[in-house]
C-alpha cells in the first residue's frame, strides 16, 4: 500500500522534481560559484567547493585599492552614463509620445510606421559609421567626440527613443481622452495638459521604460568598447573584460568580487520589475 | 502670475534656441575646414529644422517630436546612410585622411641633404642625474648654445637651445651645477647613442656631434633640414626635393618611382569592397563560414533555449506541485544577470586547464579514457560552448513566455482530448504545441533576430576564436557577422578596414530586413501595429 502510494507520487510529482532540480543546478551553479568565490579565503577557478573553508572580504577590499584597476571609477562612469542617457531618453520619448497620442497632424501614421521600421535595426549595427562620425566630431567639437562620455550618451539617446516613444504612446492611448478634453474646455494649453494630466498618469509606464533603458545601457558592451579608449573613462562592461583573465595566476577572488558588484544591482532591479519587463512590454525583443 | 510664467518660459525657450544656433554657427566653418561634407549637411538640416519649427507656429506637433527625432536622425538613421557611403570608399588604415589633410602631413616631412657640410665648432657633452644628455655648442661668443640632446622623433616637440654665456669663464668651459661632463673616452663608449642625438637650434637647423676627441673638446657640425615634399597643384603631384622627382597620384596615394607614399587618402572606390568580399577567395571563404554559422548559432540558440524553457514550464504546469515558486525564482536568475558578466564567468568555468567544468568532467574523461575537451580552443568545442552558454542565458526568457502561454490555453481542450482517448503525448503535439506556437512564434523570431547580432556573448566568451587558419583577414570559427565586422574595423590586427567592414554591415542590414519582413508576414504584428495607429 505504502509503496504504491510512493509510486504514484513519483509518477505524478517525483520525476518533475527530479528534472526541475537538475535545471536548478544548471541555472544556479555559476552564480553560486562566483558568489562564494568572492568571499572565499582561497579562491581559484578549480575550486569546485561551493561552501568555502574560510570567509573574508579581502577581495572586495583589494578591488577598491588597486590603482591599476579603477573599478569603482568604472562603476561610477557606468551609472552616470546610464542614468543620464536613460533619463533624457524617457523624457524626449514622452514628449514625442504625447504628440503621437494626442495631437492630430498629417503624416502621423507614416511617422509612427517609420519609427517601427527604424527600430528593427539595432543602432549598434552601424557602429563603424558611428565610430567614424565621432572620429570627425572629435576634430570639430572635442568635448563630445570619440572617447568622451557626452558622445556616448548622445549615441545611447538615439538608440531606443523610437521604441520607447512607441511604448509610451501605447500607454497614453489608454488614458481616457475625456480628461484632457475637459481641461481644454477650461482653457488649458497643450503643455499644461501634458504636464498636469498626461505625464503624471503615465508615471507607471515611464518608470518601467526608464528601468528597461537603464539596464540596456548598463549592459551595453560594443558601443562603449569602441567609444572609450581612456581607462579612467571606461564603463564596467569594458573594464571588467580586462580584469577577467582565466589564468591560473589570476586572482579569481577579485574577479568574482567584481562580478558580484557589477551584477547584483541589475539583478535586483530586474527581479523587482520582472513582470512588467517581460509582460508583453518587450514583446518581440529580448533584453540585451 | 500666469503672464510672468509665460514670459519666463519664453525667455527660457529663446535662450535655448540662441545657444543652439550659436553651436551651429560655430560648427559650420569647422566642418568646412575638415571637409566633412556629410557632417556639414547633417548640421545644416538639423539647424534649419529646429529654427523653422520653433520660430513659427505652423508645426505645433513637431515641437514635441523634434528633440527626440533629432537624436534618432543623427545617431540611428544618419549612421545607417553614412555606413552605406563608407562601404563605397577605401577608408582604412593609411587612407584615413582627406587628400588635403594627407598633403598637409606630407609637406611637414623633412630630410637632411647629403651635401650639407656645415660649420664646425667645439662641442661639450653633459649628463644630468637622470642620465639625459645635454649639448653645449660653442659657435661663437654670441652663440653659446645649450640644450637637451634629443632623438629624431622628439625634434618637433622639444624646445630650442638657449644662449648661455655664463658657461664660459675666461674662455674656459666650466661644468654647470647638477651636470656631469663626459670625457672623451666616455663619449666613445656612448658613441652609438650620441650619434642619434641632436641639439635643436631652430626649425630647420640642428647641431650634431661630428668628431669625438679624446683630448680637449669634441667637434660638432650644423646640419639643416629641408622640406621633403612640395605639392605641385598644377600637375596634382608631389615633388620630392631629395631626389628631385615628381610623384604622381595613383588612385589614392602619391607614388614615387613606383613606391607608394604613406599616408594616402580616402576616395570613392565604387563596388570594390563588395567585389572583394565575393571574389577574393581568402575573404569569401571565411565570410561564407561566418554567415552560415551566424544562422546556425541564432537558430540553434533559439531551439535549445526554447526546448529547455518549454520543458521546464510543462513540468511546473501541474497543480499541487510543491516548491513551484522557488523553482520559478531560480529559473529566472540567469536572465537577471547582465550578459557581459555571465559570459566572462562562463569563460572562466570553461577554462580547459583550470576551469571547474573540466575538473568536474575529469572522472568521466578517465572512465572513457579520452583526452579532456579543450573548451574554446577547438572549432567544435568552442561552438558547443557558445551554444551551451547561450542556452543558459536564454532559457529563462523562454520559460517565462511559455509559462504565460501555457496558462492561457483552456484546460477544457486537453480534458476533451483525454475523453476522446488521446494520450498525453498526442494531446501535447496536436493541441498544446500548435496553440503555443501561435502566440509565441513572433517572440521566437524576435529572439532569433537578437541572437543574430549577439555580439556581447561571442566577443566576451570566445572572442570569435579559435582562428580560421589561412584567411586574409582575422576571423575565427565562432565569429558571427557582427563580430567579424568588429574585427575588420577595430581590432583585427590588420589595421582598420572601415570600408570593407561597412560592406559587411550592409549585408547584415539586408539580412535583418529579410528576417523582419518574414516576422511581419507570418505574424499578426503588422496588423497590431496598424490597429495601434
Amino acid at each position: 500500500m505504502e509503496t504504491s502510494k510512493f509510486y504514484n507520487w513519483v509518477k505524478e510529482y517525483g520525476w518533475r522534481h527530479l528534472i526541475a532540480l537538475m535545471f536548478v543546478t544548471f541555472a544556479i551553479y555559476p552564480i553560486l560559484f562566483v558568489a562564494t568565490n568572492s568571499i572565499a579565503d582561497f579562491a581559484n577557478l578549480t575550486n569546485s567547493k561551493l561552501i568555502p573553508d574560510g570567509l573574508t572580504l579581502k577581495h572586495y577590499k583589494l578591488l577598491s585599492s588597486d590603482p591599476l584597476v579603477p573599478y569603482f571609477k568604472w562603476l561610477y562612469n557606468t551609472y552616470k552614463v546610464a542614468l543620464i542617457a536613460a533619463f533624457f531618453n524617457v523624457f524626449l520619448g514622452t514628449l514625442a509620445a504625447y504628440a503621437f497620442s494626442r495631437l492630430q497632424f498629417k503624416g502621423r501614421r507614416a511617422s509612427l510606421l517609420t519609427l517601427v521600421i527604424v527600430q528593427m535595426f539595432p543602432s549598434f549595427l552601424a557602429f563603424v559609421a558611428i565610430y567614424l562620425l565621432f572620429f570627425q566630431i572629435s576634430d570639430i567639437a572635442p568635448f563630445m567626440g570619440l572617447g568622451t562620455h557626452i558622445g556616448l550618451i548622445l549615441v545611447y539617446l538615439g538608440g531606443s527613443i523610437g521604441f520607447n516613444s512607441w511604448l509610451i504612446k501605447g500607454f497614453m492611448d489608454t488614458i481616457s481622452p475625456s480628461l484632457d478634453e475637459a481641461a481644454k474646455v477650461d482653457g488649458a494649453t497643450d503643455f499644461q495638459i501634458f504636464r498636469r494630466i498626461i505625464a503624471p498618469l503615465s508615471r507607471p509606464i515611464l518608470v518601467v521604460i526608464f528601468v528597461i533603458t537603464f539596464i540596456g545601457i548598463y549592459s551595453d558592451f560594443i558601443l562603449a568598447a569602441i567609444f572609450l579608449k581612456d581607462k579612467n573613462l571606461w564603463t564596467v562592461a569594458v573594464g571588467i573584460n580586462t580584469v577577467f583573465i582565466d589564468d591560473f595566476n589570476a586572482d579569481w577572488g577579485v574577479i568574482a568580487a567584481s562580478s558580484v558588484i557589477a551584477a547584483t544591482p541589475i539583478a535586483v532591479l530586474f527581479i523587482f520589475f520582472q513582470k512588467q519587463i517581460t509582460g508583453g512590454l518587450t514583446a518581440g525583443s529580448v533584453k540585451g | 502670475m500666469i503672464y510672468l510664467s509665460m514670459t519666463l518660459s519664453k525667455i527660457f525657450k529663446y535662450t535655448l534656441l540662441a545657444i543652439f544656433n550659436a553651436l551651429i554657427v560655430y560648427a559650420v566653418p569647422l566642418a568646412l575646414t575638415f571637409e566633412s561634407w556629410f557632417f556639414l549637411s547633417l548640421i545644416l538640416v538639423i539647424g534649419i529644422l529646429v529654427n523653422i519649427v520653433y520660430f513659427t507656429d505652423r508645426f505645433q506637433p513637431m515641437k514635441w517630436i523634434l528633440p527626440g527625432m533629432i537624436f534618432m536622425l543623427s545617431f540611428v538613421v544618419f549612421p545607417a546612410v553614412y555606413n552605406t557611403y563608407v562601404s563605397f570608399t577605401n577608408w582604412s588604415t593609411g587612407h584615413i585622411l582627406t587628400k588635403t589633410q594627407a598633403i598637409g602631413v606630407l609637406e611637414d616631412r623633412v630630410f637632411t641633404p647629403d651635401d650639407q657640410k656645415g660649420l664646425e665648432f667645439e662641442m661639450y657633452i653633459l649628463q644630468d642625474i637622470d642620465l639625459n644628455f645635454y649639448y653645449v655648442a660653442n659657435l661663437d661668443s654670441e652663440n653659446i648654445l645649450f640644450g637637451k640632446a634629443v632623438s629624431d622623433n622628439e625634434i618637433f616637440s622639444t624646445s630650442y637651445a638657449t644662449h648661455e654665456p655664463s658657461l664660459f669663464i675666461d674662455g674656459e668651459f666650466s661644468t654647470p651645477d647638477g651636470y656631469y661632463q663626459l670625457s672623451g673616452k666616455e663619449q666613445i663608449a656612448n658613441s652609438t647613442t650620441l650619434q642619434e642625438l641632436s641639439l635643436v637650434i631652430d626649425k630647420n637647423t640642428r647641431a650634431q656631434l661630428y668628431k669625438i676627441s679624446v683630448f680637449g673638446a669634441s667637434t660638432g657640425r650644423l646640419t639643416s633640414t629641408s622640406q621633403l615634399y612640395t605639392y605641385d597643384e598644377m600637375n596634382d603631384a608631389l615633388f620630392n626635393n631629395a631626389t628631385n622627382t615628381l610623384c604622381p597620384v595613383v588612385k589614392d596615394n602619391f607614388e614615387c618611382e613606383g613606391k607608394e607614399i604613406e599616408p594616402g587618402w580616402r576616395v570613392y572606390v565604387g563596388g570594390e569592397n563588395y567585389s572583394k568580399l565575393f571574389s577574393s577567395q581568402r575573404i569569401r571563404g571565411p565570410l561564407g563560414v561566418v554567415t552560415k554559422w551566424t544562422f546556425q548559432f541564432a537558430l540553434l540558440s533559439v531551439i535549445f533555449s526554447f526546448a529547455v524553457g518549454l520543458l521546464l514550464s510543462m513540468i511546473l504546469n501541474k497543480d499541487g506541485l510543491k516548491f513551484q515558486r522557488i523553482y520559478r525564482a531560480v529559473f529566472i536568475l540567469p536572465y537577471a544577470i547582465p550578459a557581459f558578466v555571465s559570459a566572462l564567468v562562463w569563460k572562466g568555468l570553461l577554462n580547459p586547464d583550470y576551469g571547474v567544468i573540466n575538473s568536474w568532467l575529469g572522472p568521466l574523461y578517465e572512465m572513457l579514457d579520452i583526452e579532456p575537451v579543450k573548451w574554446l580552443k577547438t572549432k567544435e568545442s568552442a561552438r558547443s560552448a557558445v551554444l551551451l552558454v547561450n542556452t543558459w542565458l536564454g532559457f529563462p526568457y523562454m520559460f517565462l513566455i511559455t509559462t504565460g502561454a501555457l496558462q492561457s490555453i483552456p484546460k477544457e481542450l486537453i480534458e476533451a482530448a483525454k475523453v476522446d482517448g488521446a494520450t498525453g503525448i498526442q494531446s501535447f503535439w496536436r493541441i498544446t504545441f500548435p496553440l503555443l506556437m501561435v502566440s509565441i512564434s513572433p517572440l521566437l523570431i524576435g529572439s532569433f533576430a537578437f541572437n543574430f547580432n549577439n555580439f556581447t556573448l561571442i566577443f566576451l566568451l570566445s572572442g570569435g576564436g579559435p582562428p580560421i587558419i589561412g584567411s586574409e583577414v582575422s576571423v575565427g570559427w565562432t565569429d558571427i557577422l557582427i563580430s567579424f565586422t568588429y574585427k575588420l574595423a577595430i581590432s583585427g590586427g590588420r589595421g582598420n578596414l572601415f570600408g570593407l567592414a561597412s560592406s559587411v554591415t550592409i549585408i547584415i542590414f539586408a539580412l535583418v530586413l529579410i528576417i523582419s519582413a518574414i516576422s511581419f508576414r507570418y505574424t499578426k504584428r503588422l496588423e497590431r501595429i496598424y490597429g495601434n495607429i
